[in-house]
């Protein structure tokens, strides 16, 4: 049943994407770079930070006048921070449907459980630099989140109390507190290229650029909003008054409304199982098990064809010493092996073989089929 | 035009199992709706051999059809791109010089395209009937 709905999706989203290439052609679909695309949006998040990062003070007195500095004062300010927002929300979206189309395609389990987990850790990641980011700005808005963050912390039996001091760093809202949100802000952004280095493990070639073409439309979508709809703070925050009200940023603060409706250790819950789900979800299908592609030392010219081909790094060469003439041999990392057979299609010595499927058996196979008659 | 031979071409279809789902329209290895066109189904077009191209002409294939996803969407990350490469003669192993290139078709289709696919083998049909006598021409894969 489970199976059987994913496999519906799959072709609805291969329909979809087949409607996208009449539009932006085969070349050009953003459905094909479904992660070079947040990838771009990354990479907009840190220029456009590093430039945001010249002017901005983490202090309680500053912090809003150096927002306010940047967006009216410094030329292109606005623009730059608008797009700071804006490439965001881009990334949000599509580190969504970047999940969502792996999910729908089945291109997340078994050999690719890797980049699964660190894209779950990823977007845990990013929600962290979201809130945080959402602080620095420190208008109502940032003491109302960074209130009700704390609150919520607190309630997390045992540790809940630490963490609500690591999280405004000390007992109370101090100039710390915005360098906390700072660090917390810049440091795990820099945490995300380590998790993106296994994110990208064993894939060989991962595709992390867009094409010009469609990385200029891309970055169109935030730059045009960034220079019509200016982003502003909110009012300043005064520590004396509690804000009511604030509005709701419904790709990173979500979490927020739920805070104040619901009892916090209920949301903790929650959150917690969607993750372990996630975190499930790989395993939740189990193929019948089947053989990684074998060597055959006989055969195996070292011309290393395979490990080239080879689309998940599963195949290097090593040095053999057993052959007068051959000077390279390769080897099969099973745990890698997506037994795909890329590696038979590239040899042209029978060498490298999947054991299920093996290329002697689909020769022979084919004379079988061409024998039969044809009835006319 | 003399070239309207009744005799049905032998044509041979090595394709990805991921792309047109043929399942339904394949009984003993051939398309129902044409049998004269025999299936051997693979797990990615990444997987085909130049040899096994070769030897569809070898077991007497009048022409032989390849198919894999829609490149840029290869379940496998990359194993369409490298059967077209192969097919366009850019990326080792080439297929023979001796196998004439008009009788080698690759087609890049997704899961629910079985009416283009239809459509594309006719004229895969077509073309092979409209073949010259034997004579060396150049590559047309499309």
């Amino acid at each position: 049943m489970y199976r059987k709905t994913l496999d519906k999706l799959q072709v609805l989203t291969i329909a979809f994407e087949k409607l996208l290439n009449k539009v932006f052609s085969q070349q050009y679909n953003p459905f094909y770079y479904h992660g070079a695309v947040p990838n771009l949006f990354m990479w907009t998040l840190f220029v456009t930070g590093l430039l945001l990062f010249a002017y901005y003070q983490p202090t309680l007195d500053s912090a809003y006048i150096s927002v306010n500095y940047i967006s009216t004062k410094i030329p292109f300010g606005g623009v730059v921070r608008g797009m700071h927002r804006y490439a965001a929300d881009a990334m949000m979206i599509t580190v969504v449907l970047h999940a969502l189309r792996v999910y729908f395609t089945d291109r997340y389990r078994k050999y690719r459980w890797i980049a699964w987990y660190s894209g779950v850790a990823l977007f845990l990641c990013m929600f962290v630099i979201g809130i945080t980011g959402y602080i620095l700005v420190w208008d109502e808005r940032s003491y109302m989140i960074t209130l009700m963050m704390t609150d919520a912390l607190k309630a997390i039996p045992l540790v809940g109390t630490s963490l609500a001091g690591l999280f405004i760093n000390g007992e109370v809202i101090t100039h710390y507190t915005m360098a906390m949100s700072f660090f917390l802000h810049v440091g795990i952004s820099f945490f995300l290229l380590y998790l993106l280095w296994l994110h990208y493990l064993r894939i060989s070639r991962p595709a992390t650029d867009v094409p010009l073409g469609l990385g200029l439309l891309l970055m169109a979508t935030i730059i045009i909003p960034a220079g019509l709809i200016p982003v502003v703070s909110g009012k300043p925050a005064v520590l004396t008054e509690t804000p009511k009200e604030f509005p709701v940023d419904w790709f990173y603060l979500w979490i927020f409304p739920l805070f104040s409706n619901i009892p916090a250790m209920v949301v903790w819950t929650i959150v917690f199982i969607a993750v372990a789900i996630l975190l499930l979800v790989p395993f939740l299908i189990v193929d019948e098990q089947k053989s990684p592609a074998t060597v055959s030392l006989d055969n195996c010219v070292g011309c290393t064809l395979c490990a080239k081909d080879c689309p998940y790094e599963a195949i290097y060469m090593v040095p053999r010493t057993d052959h007068p003439k051959y000077k390279q041999l390769a080897i099969v990392i099973d745990a890698r092996c997506a037994e795909c057979g890329l590696c038979v299609g590239a040899c042209a010595f029978k060498a490298i073989d999947l054991p299920q499927k093996h290329s002697k058996e689909i020769i022979a196979k084919i004379g079988d089929v061409l024998k039969e008659p044809i009835t006319v | 035009m003399t070239q309207q031979n009744k005799k049905k071409k032998k044509v041979l279809g090595i394709v990805c199992e991921r792309s047109v789902d043929l399942k339904k329209h394949i009984k003993n290895n051939k398309l129902k709706d044409k049998d004269n066109v025999a299936i051997v189904e693979m797990v990615c077009s990444g997987m085909i051999q130049p040899i096994m191209i070769e030897e569809g002409f070898k077991q007497g294939a009048d022409g032989v059809f390849v198919m894999g996803c829609q490149i840029g969407d290869c379940h496998f990350r990359e194993g369409n791109k490298w059967c077209q490469d192969r097919l366009l003669g850019l990326r080792p192993p080439n297929i023979k010089k001796a196998v004439d290139k008009n009788k080698v078709r690759g087609y890049w289709l997704a899961k629910c395209d079985y009416k283009k696919f239809m459509e594309k083998v006719s004229k895969f049909e077509e073309d092979l009937n409209n073949l010259p006598a034997p004579e060396a021409a150049k590559a047309a894969v499309t």
